[in-house]
């Protein structure tokens, strides 16, 4: 019997985030080793906080049959009803849900480069636990190179799709690079600490922390190795800031605009960049006015966020495109493997020579 | 057949494709475009001085012209001007790769070159006695060399007014992503000042040592140097906003463009005015 490739999984799209999570707690090699077992010749898991599926390749019994196994036993140790949420490929489906996956087509934000990293993982894995053989080598290196040829070619990973990273790109057409630039955070939370790593990251100068309560300044300061200001130093350290991001629970407008208007003139048309990220909100709308100020609120991030994702999906197509063109590829050397003469993908454009056809 | 002319139609041929690359470029992201402005300018600056050359071959024919710089027309003058505009340029972008700019810059080489192929006369007159002088090589030359200057100035400036209205717009679209930032566009338009200015003020003092020269007089409120004058103080008050004060961005900008507007009007408007420095009036 012509043993194919085979696919058992379940995603962001077909199963509830509690179904996801417990399916993510297994542990890896507990899974190679059962899935080996199971009657598979050669295997990989790829496991994610939004994925997890299983590619094989049967050993000998019918893929229905190995399929059956690996899901009850799955259902056993999870608690999940695994086929209710599952989905199956076989063949040359499974290949190419596999290069869209890489792709990160099939991600909840198209084209985020983690998945790239964790296919490797998940590849790299199996590979160490003996779990790989030839085809699984090629079919998951096949899969790493569309993903970052979609990424290169297409547009599906352009333009930045969080909330943090669009603030620090607007960062970037306002002062350029970032290393002499000092940021301020303003009150605590979340979504203000993931900006300020983004910051971080990009090697600014400085970071200063105000806060309301003194220790949460501290506290905050302390993890960011960052510098803490009194309260009521909030006026100068504005006009050091470059970078502002608010993010206090105040009802009422903190940084008023005379405050800002201040600030700015002590600046002296130095551009002042400020993240409203709490709500209410905590900056005075009048401020945006002022020469050399930028007010950017969560909804405007937002809405930049949500412009990125369009385009994104406009390049789907684009993407689609070369997923199909190097599946057809991949089909292409599998049916050499049969000939004994097995074709090549020098230069990544197989040639259908007359050996294959 | 006028090899001058020739050339130099190749030369806008040139300038005029490079400015159509760099303006897919704003809406492109793929970078050939760049290079492929960058090409064709270099092709442009090629043409352009192979055109001087011949500019100057047809005008040393007159040994009374001999070894001058064929400024002295309206034509000589636009032809010289774009070559320096866009050799400053040149410079610029090698030194900074900011392909992005050439859609702000090149327009300018469009202009002066396709208008003194349109409405300047290229026959090559003799050197009115008071031009045959070494001067002539000296003063208008050093004066259009920052005149080219403050022209990329300009555009960098116009780059500068368009990516801050992008995000002050909150709805920053792709050409905000692909300019340069506020802060590298405000330090570029003052670092092309601070170079250009003195070679301004050098210019105008030339131009009072040659009149001391030739007239017996430093300065005398010729049209045309009041207006060089007025330059060079609007730009003096443009490096006072930034040196002196501190003063970045939007506003220090606007004073640069007054700048590059009084630029134009010694360099164009004057000429209907002064009776010593005409090139259309046909004065000397």
């Amino acid at each position: 019997m012509e043993q194919s490739l085979a696919l058992l999984g379940l995603n962001h799209k077909s199963a509830p985030l509690d179904v996801r999570e417990r399916l993510a707690l297994l542990s890896a090699s507990e899974l190679a080793k059962r899935i080996k077992a199971g009657g598979t010749k050669e295997a990989a898991v790829l496991s994610t906080c939004n994925r997890f599926e299983v590619y094989f390749m049967p050993a000998g019994e019918s893929t229905d049959t190995v399929e059956n196994r690996i899901t009850a036993w799955l259902e056993q140790i999870s608690g999940v009803p695994l086929s209710r949420y599952a989905y199956r490929f076989g063949g040359e489906d499974a290949v190419k849900h596999l290069f869209e996956v890489s792709s990160g087509l099939d991600s909840l934000v198209v084209g985020e480069s983690e998945i790239l990293g964790q296919v490797k993982d998940a590849y790299e894995a199996a590979h160490s636990a003996g779990m790989t053989g030839k085809y699984f080598n090629v079919l998951f290196q096949r899969a790493l190179y569309v993903g970052k040829k979609v990424r290169s070619e297409t547009g599906v990973a352009i333009g930045q799709t969080s909330v943090a990273s669009v603030s620090v790109q607007l960062a970037h057409t306002i002062f350029g690079g970032l290393q002499g630039a000092t940021a301020l955070i303003v009150g605590a939370g979340a979504m203000a600490e993931t900006t300020a790593r983004h910051l971080i990251s990009q090697k600014i100068l400085r970071l200063t922390v105000v806060n309301r309560t003194w220790e949460k300044a501290r506290a905050l300061a302390a993890q960011f190795l960052a510098q803490a200001v009194p309260w009521e130093e909030l006026p100068s350290a504005l006009e050091r800031a470059d970078i502002v991001i608010a993010s206090t629970s105040a009802e009422r407008p903190i940084l008023t605009s005379d405050m800002i208007r201040q600030a700015a003139r002590a600046r002296q048309g130095r551009s002042l960049f400020i993240l409203d990220i709490a709500l209410p909100r905590n900056v005075e709308e009048t401020a945006h006015g002022i020469d050399h100020v930028y007010v950017y609120r969560l909804e405007d991030l937002e809405s930049v966020v949500a412009e990125n994702m369009k385009k994104r999906g406009v390049e789907l197509d684009h993407a689609r495109g070369i997923v199909a063109e190097k599946v057809r590829e991949f089909g292409l050397w599998e049916k050499s493997l049969g000939t004994g003469r097995e074709a090549s993908f020098k230069h990544s454009n197989l040639q259908e020579s007359s050996e294959i056809s | 057949m006028n090899y001058e002319v020739v050339f130099l139609k190749g030369a806008l041929a040139f300038y005029t494709l490079a400015t159509a690359a760099a303006f897919v470029y704003l809406y492109n992201k793929d970078d050939k475009w760049s290079s492929w402005m960058f090409r064709l300018v270099g092709a442009g600056l090629a043409l352009h001085l192979a055109s001087f050359g011949f500019g100057m071959h047809y005008f040393w024919k007159i040994p009374d012209n001999r070894y001058y710089f064929p400024i002295n027309s309206f034509f000589g003058a636009l032809s010289f001007l774009s070559l320096a505009t866009v050799a400053v340029f040149f410079l610029i972008e090698s030194r900074h790769q900011l392909g992005i700019l050439g859609a702000f810059v090149l327009p300018w080489a469009v202009i002066g070159t396709g208008s003194a192929i349109i409405f300047a006369n290229p026959a090559v007159e003799g050197l009115v006695p008071a031009l045959q002088n070494y001067w002539i090589n000296i003063h208008p030359v050093i004066l259009m060399t920052s005149y080219a200057a403050f022209g990329n100035a300009f555009g960098v400036g116009v780059a500068l007014l368009i990516q801050e209205r992008q995000i002050k717009s909150r709805k920053p679209g792709e050409l905000c992503y692909r300019l340069p930032s506020i802060e590298e566009l405000d330090n570029l338009n003052y670092r092309i000042i601070v170079w250009a200015f003195p070679v301004l003020t050098v210019g105008i003092i030339m131009g009072g040592i040659w009149a001391y020269s030739a007239w017996g007089r430093f300065w005398g409120w010729d049209p045309k140097e009041t207006w060089a004058l007025i330059t060079a103080l609007v730009y003096a008050g443009y490096l006072h906003m930034r040196f002196v004060k501190g003063l970045r961005g939007k506003k220090a900008v606007y004073v640069s463009m007054l700048g590059f507007a009084c630029v134009l009007f010694t360099f164009l408007g004057v000429n209907f005015l002064s009776p010593l420095h005409g090139y259309l009036s046909g004065g000397g």
